[in-house]
């Protein structure tokens, strides 16, 4: 497979993730483009026996989407505002009800992305705790506790 | 709301790239050479096997692209202080300079590491004059090539540079003034990196490393051993301290909505 075939194959797959792990679609779209430089420059590393190339590009997205997270909470520890301010768009996908989307809203970053990898990506369990970097077990243990808390939440909303 | 019903309910959503981000990422997957020979930035790696006499061949750094060269050569050589004056001169001779030099001598034997720097444009010269010092060993060549990460780095300068340009075309409050300035500072930064990288490939960097006399006999293993297994423990130990360490800080950073 080609870099251009993978790219167009996987980059809602990317920007997705990024998406809700960012909860932020403008953040969401620098940082999926930056993933596909970076995995441009690394493409020659990339080996399919230890994996796909979702997951690969996956893990790429991470590192940006976690470089990202630390540079911004050093500038909103510098400049005292508040990172929400900046976010112009709330929505993680228009299918989900409001209920829905406010409950996924209240989640932690890390609870995000796992649902992410798991539900919207449909990886399974391996995959996306290699991703991750954790064992599968922790990675089924994280989901059901972001689903927990998402069904709590939309119980108390209804 | 089971979680049965949240699971299907998530399952619907369908995340789809923006139009431009297409574009834009099309754009960069434009600039991965197609066949399976990548040049484009890629490492190429190669060692050679004990004991050619003929001289060592480095493989020709591509023009007019910016690449890291790095060679090691490993010499069996008759002197070992001999060896490493006409090393240095060598390198001298073509416009290089040694960034550090340790020699050891014993009555029947010696051995001596040089690093050296030697102009690109002479490292073919420099690899196969030092070569001939002596016997070759062993060789290793690595070439990979920076363009592709300048070439982003430029984009990067060109996308925050027109980002200073549409914040100054605006009203200059405190608060554009304080990004205005965060953004130039970034470019500057870039600028120092992208300049400090192009510096870094003027020189390829050959290691070399001597060796006079005929190795001395093993007879205790084990005890030769240990301080290599005590060294590989305490590094195991550490990587694994660092990689709990890296964990706890990202669960930190990531507890957060």
């Amino acid at each position: 497979m080609s870099f251009a075939e993978a790219a167009e194959q996987h980059l809602d797959d990317v920007y997705g993730y990024l998406a809700w792990f960012t909860g932020d679609r403008g953040v969401a779209e620098e940082l999926t483009a930056e993933t596909f430089e970076r995995a441009l420059r690394l493409w020659h590393r990339f080996d399919p026996k230890r994996g796909s190339v979702r997951t690969w590009l996956c893990q790429l997205a991470r590192t940006v989407a976690l470089d990202h997270f630390r540079s911004e909470r050093r500038r909103v520890r510098r400049e005292q505002l508040a990172a929400a301010t900046e976010r112009f768009d709330e929505r993680f996908a228009d299918s989900l009800s409001p209920d829905l989307e406010r409950a996924l809203r209240g989640l932690s970053a890390g609870e995000r992305e796992v649902v992410a990898l798991r539900v919207l990506l449909d990886l399974d369990a391996g995959s996306a705790a290699r991703v991750l970097g954790i064992s599968p077990t922790n990675c089924t243990t994280r989901l059901n506790r972001a689903l927990r808390k998402l069904e709590e939440a939309l119980h108390v909303a209804a | 709301m089971s979680q049965r019903d949240v699971l299907a309910e998530l399952r619907t959503a369908q995340v789809e790239a923006p139009a431009q981000l297409r574009a834009r990422v099309r754009l960069i997957a434009a600039q991965a050479p197609s066949g399976t020979h990548v040049t484009h930035g890629s490492v190429f790696r190669a060692e050679a096997q004990p004991a050619p006499k003929a001289a060592a061949s480095a493989p020709a750094p591509p023009n007019g692209r910016v690449v890291r060269y790095g060679a090691s050569l490993r010499l069996r050589v008759a002197g070992v202080s001999d060896a490493v004056k006409r090393a240095l001169h060598v390198t001298s001779a073509l416009g290089g300079y040694p960034v550090s030099v340790h020699v050891a001598t014993a009555p029947h034997a010696g051995t001596a590491q040089l690093v050296l720097r030697v102009p690109r444009a002479h490292v073919q010269e420099a690899i196969s004059r030092l070569s001939a010092l002596g016997t070759i060993v062993g060789e290793q060549v690595d070439l990979q090539d920076l363009q592709a990460a300048l070439n982003a780095t430029d984009r990067t300068i060109a996308r925050l540079q027109r980002q200073i340009a549409l914040l100054r075309a605006q009203p200059q409050t405190p608060a554009v003034e304080r990004q205005i300035a965060a953004l130039t500072a970034r470019v500057a930064a870039l600028q120092r990196a992208e300049a400090a990288t192009r510096r870094a490939a003027h020189y390829a960097t050959v290691r070399l490393a001597l060796v006079s006399g005929t190795p001395a006999k093993h007879t205790h293993y084990v005890r030769d051993a240990l301080p290599w297994l005590g060294g590989f423990a305490v590094a195991v130990l550490l990587l694994l301290a660092w990689r709990l360490a890296r964990r706890l800080r990202e669960d930190a950073l990531l507890r957060n909505p």
